[in-house]
């Protein structure tokens, strides 16, 4: 059923454009800009290109994402009627617990890729980055799960 | 000096064995993830075994067994052309075979079965002829080794396929295919190898003997296999045990030239340590399966060695050897091959650890143990697949990013733990539909009972109890099953609400097409509703007879003394259902008293029940407060009444709560005739009830009663009993039916279908009447309807309350001209 867009439909939109960004923010560096920034790139300038970038999402990240996904996160769950009582249940309620531990996985993933990238330990960089990664990936096959139970 | 050289002197670099080697890692994860997938999924347990033993293990096998046999033997290969066939072969058959288990497509089991026993009998033959033209005479064991191995596989391609299209002799047949193919086929193929693997893995020599003492031990290993082998077919465990001794034996003969290697150098790297492992389990399952096959035969034998051959031996051997040959394969030169060498050796230690905790793990606790042996196994799998996929593709060997792999590897983890907490539980609503237990046993490869019929809406629990050796579990329709049950285990499998027909079997292969299969019905739908749809329903238990709705004529006695017991009693209320009801005399409704008005009746009540019931007879007038009262298990009272007035009057239990007590079976008809009645050919009786199914007195089956949604509604206490024993009449001949509804709670509009009553008595009044469709009984009221039947043929009955009809208060009447 298609209604006419209310308060909820933009805030929906923000939520899931928050998500579209951020995922696949992360898929396009890897995928799209790293490969070729390594290929073109001497050691010093691809270090510095790397970092700037980095750093620019970070900053999106903490300003941006986090508070604009746990407001309206918060609000659409608000929204759609769960309680504390129902996070235990299973069902729609379990689906978004495990999605917001997974979530949480993330974020602590991505702070880990940050803190091993500014130590210049490159190798738990990576391996926090993929993390994080294959976690966001999780956290939208998640998201779909809730929009099929939800209706 | 040879053995340090000949496995790396012709390094087969051709795609084809590239790619063989990476499907073999590719079955490996296939059946990692699926032994990952066993708990959320209900995946049977056999198809990541199968996806391991047939997939991994068979390929690897023939892969690498033809490639030893050409470099040691010096004997020319197949083509490269030859050989891709070949494997193409062997992964569309076992794809058959898993698919088709799992899918319950047996002409495709068979198709696959068939195909592998041709495939091995093909690569036994190619064997043979190897072994006459081989150049290197000093390891024609080797050839032996492979051929005695793949003739085993051909016997258990065939055994296999004759488990999966069930029948008899299962027992037997599912435990000499576990022998004849993992001592058999596995087995033997990796003792031949190991006397020059192992020795090379170590970095020592084959000692002169090996090859003689090779030859030997290939006698007593086949000798003693085909004993066992025979012994369990044949049913003599004895024999059985003293092949099995035997096939230990040989093991032992076989390992004493490679211990002679271990004692000259102790294993360091990973392969050496795997593959010394691994044939130590081999030995260990090997006696432990002789000696257990003596004390609890040979299906409970097999049922613990076989994980421990699977996750010890099969595996750990496969994974320590490819850790020594892959790089060989992969890597072009020295440098690549220490490079990949590096790759597949990263956290091999704690890998070797795991794997061999996770041994005892899947006999103790299997679940655990699998989740461990998946993690030790499919860590070697990406690795692997990590260095290999890219040499298959690309043709070179690139820097495998171990960090990333490293990150990968926890970010999917943390992913399946979120979706797996995120699906756990049961994803249904909290519910206070009635729920019920169902006890169901498997036995001789068949669930009893195969029909399981619940009210529509209840929450079903089967618990499920496993009476044989062979190991079954259950699933059913859409999920639910209980885990593999062994012998005298039991299992709850919460089904939950029922509001379909549903399927259930175990998912044990073969054991679908044999037979081991349940079906779930709903009480209610469509199913009594025309006069055709007889044929749908289930058959009442053989033996049963449908209770005789006739009505013999009242005695000449004008005192009648009964002597009524009130007992609790197990009655077929529904064709095919049982249960547990408390009766007038051990029938439900209790048996029919006929007199003539003026009669004396001396009814005396004793309870043999549980709990207090009494009797309360619309018959007669009297003061309740005595004859009425409720007694106490053991204890009689004596009720007597005098029948003044004429009718079809009731009887039933007046203790509280009544509804309950009539609900469950106490209940009855009392015929008192009036003076005037007229002979006619044929007289029945029918008291018509509402059925609740359910443990009498259980909160479940107390909350529909109050609800007033029964189950079903019968005349004379089981539903639809006179559709499978019509009632039989002559046609223009004059026909009585007396009835009472003994309720407890809703009306009946008593109707015969294609008839009309020229007389209706209702509650003492005989109504002139021109005709009538229906006799209307409000519960507790009673009176009879006559006819005659037009024609011959078969006349339904019932209440035309549709509802009601259609859920049991209907049956047929056969008129005859």
């Amino acid at each position: 059923m298609i209604g006419v867009p209310d308060v909820w439909t933009f805030v929906r939109f923000a939520h899931v454009l928050g998500a579209v960004v951020w995922v696949g923010g992360q898929l396009t560096i890897s995928a799209v800009v790293l490969p070729p920034v390594r290929a073109l790139l001497g050691l010093e300038q691809r270090g510095e290109v790397l970092k700037a970038v980095g750093r620019r999402f970070a900053l999106v990240t903490v300003a941006v994402f986090l508070p604009g996904q746990i407001t309206t996160g918060a609000l659409l769950a608000a929204r759609h009627g769960v309680t504390w009582e129902s996070l235990a249940q299973p069902g729609y309620g379990r689906v978004l617990v495990a999605k917001l531990l997974l979530f949480a996985f993330v974020m602590a993933a991505s702070t880990a890729h940050g803190i091993a990238q500014s130590k210049g330990a490159t190798g738990r960089a990576r391996a926090a980055s993929a993390a994080a990664l294959v976690g966001s990936l999780g956290i939208v096959l998640l998201a779909t799960a809730l929009v099929e139970d939800g209706g | 000096m040879i053995e340090e050289v000949t496995l790396t002197r012709r390094p087969r670099r051709a795609p084809v064995f590239l790619w063989g080697n990476v499907l073999v890692l590719g079955w490996l994860a296939a059946a990692v993830v699926l032994a990952v997938g066993v708990e959320p999924w209900g995946l049977p347990v056999w198809l990541p075994l199968h996806a391991f033993l047939l997939g991994s293990a068979t390929t690897a096998i023939v892969l690498w067994s033809e490639h030893f046999v050409v470099t040691l033997c010096r004997v020319q290969g197949p083509s490269d052309r030859r050989l891709g066939f070949g494997l193409t072969a062997i992964t569309v058959l076992v794809t058959a075979v898993l698919v088709g288990v799992v899918a319950d497509l047996t002409a495709l089991v068979a198709l696959g079965g068939t195909g592998l026993a041709v495939i091995a009998t093909a690569h036994t033959w190619q064997l043979l002829r190897w072994r006459r033209a081989a150049m290197s005479p000093r390891f024609g064991y080797l050839i032996g080794f492979y051929a005695v191995a793949s003739g085993a596989l051909v016997v258990g391609a065939v055994l296999g396929a004759g488990l999966a299209l069930g029948g008899g002799w299962y027992a037997r047949v599912l435990v000499a295919h576990v022998h004849v193919t993992l001592l058999g086929w596995v087995g033997l193929s990796v003792l031949g190898t190991l006397f020059t693997l192992l020795p090379t893995t170590l970095g020592t020599r084959m000692s002169e003997n090996t090859a003689p003492q090779a030859r030997r031990s290939l006698w007593v290993l086949g000798t003693g296999l085909v004993v066992a082998v025979t012994g369990v077919l044949l049913d003599l465990p004895p024999v059985a045990a003293a092949g099995l001794l035997g096939y230990a034996a040989g093991v032992g003969l076989a390992v004493v030239p490679l211990v002679g290697a271990l004692r000259r150098r102790r294993p360091r790297g990973p392969a050496a340590w795997m593959v010394t492992a691994g044939t130590a389990w081999l030995a260990v399952a090997v006696a432990v399966d002789a000696v257990r096959l003596l004390l609890v035969g040979p299906v409970a034998a097999v049922a613990p060695v076989l994980p421990v051959l699977v996750v010890g031996f099969a595996a750990q051997v496969l994974t320590g050897a490819l850790t020594w040959l892959l790089p060989v394969v992969l890597g072009r030169g020295p440098a690549e091959r220490e490079d990949v060498a590096v790759v597949l050796g990263h956290w091999w230690r704690t890998r070797l650890v795991t794997a061999n905790a996770a041994v005892p793990l899947v006999v103790l606790l299997p679940a655990t143990g699998w989740a461990v042996a998946a993690v030790a196994f499919g860590g070697f799998a990406v690795l692997a697949l990590a260095v290999a996929v890219p040499v298959a593709v690309r043709g070179g060997v690139r820097a495998v990013d171990g960090p990333r792999l490293g990150g990968l590897v926890v970010g999917v983890a943390a992913v399946v733990l979120a979706v797996g907490f995120a699906t756990g539980g049961h994803d249904r609503p909290a519910t206070s539909a009635a729920s019920r237990t169902v006890d169901v046993e498997l036995d001789g490869m068949r669930v009893h009972p195969a029909v399981v019929e619940v009210p529509s809406g209840t929450r079903l629990v089967l618990r499920v109890t496993n009476r044989e050796d062979v190991r079954h579990d259950l699933r059913v329709d859409g999920g639910p099953r209980t885990p593999a049950l062994g012998k005298d285990e039991t299992a709850d499998l919460d089904v939950g609400i029922v509001d379909e027909e549903l399927r259930g079997w175990c998912t044990v292969a073969g054991h679908r097409a044999a037979g081991m299969t349940v079906t779930i019905r709903t009480a209610g739908g469509h199913r009594h509703g025309t006069a055709d749809s007889a044929g749908e329903e289930p058959d009442p238990s053989p033996g049963r007879v449908a209770r005789d709705a006739r009505l013999a004529p009242a005695s000449a006695e004008t005192t009648h003394r009964v002597e009524l017991h009130v007992v609790e009693h197990e009655v077929e209320v529904a064709p095919g259902h049982r249960q547990r009801m408390w009766t007038f005399g051990g029938t439900a409704p209790g048996p029919a008293l006929r007199g003539r008005v003026g009669d004396r009746f001396e009814v005396t009540l004793v309870n043999d029940g549980s709990i207090g019931h009494s009797i309360d007879f619309h018959a007669g007038t009297l003061a309740p407060d005595g004859p009425m009262r409720t007694i106490e298990p053991g204890e009689r009272l004596v009720y007597r009444f005098t029948a003044d007035r004429p009718g079809a009057w009731l009887y039933h239990c007046g203790t509280m709560p009544m509804s309950q007590h009539i609900a469950n079976g106490m209940y009855g008809a009392v015929v008192i005739d009036p003076p005037d009645l007229p002979p006619v050919e044929d007289e029945f009786l029918l008291v018509g009830s509402q059925l609740y199914l359910g443990e009498p007195g259980s909160d479940a089956q107390v909350a529909r009663i109050r609800a007033g949604t029964p189950d079903a509604w019968a005349f004379n206490g089981t539903a639809a009993q006179y559709d499978h024993a019509p009632l039989t009449a002559t046609a223009s001949r004059r026909v009585r039916f007396w009835l009472v509804n003994a309720g407890p709670g809703d009306g009946i509009a008593f109707h015969v279908v294609g008839g009309q009553f020229d007389t209706v008595y209702r509650e003492g009044a005989r109504w002139p009447t021109t005709g009538a469709q229906a006799l209307d009984l409000a519960p507790s009221q009673g009176g009879y309807v006559e006819l005659a039947f037009p024609e011959a043929g078969r006349y339904a009955f019932v209440d035309h309350d549709v509802r009601h009809a259609e859920n049991g208060a209907h049956g047929y009447i056969t008129v005859t001209g």
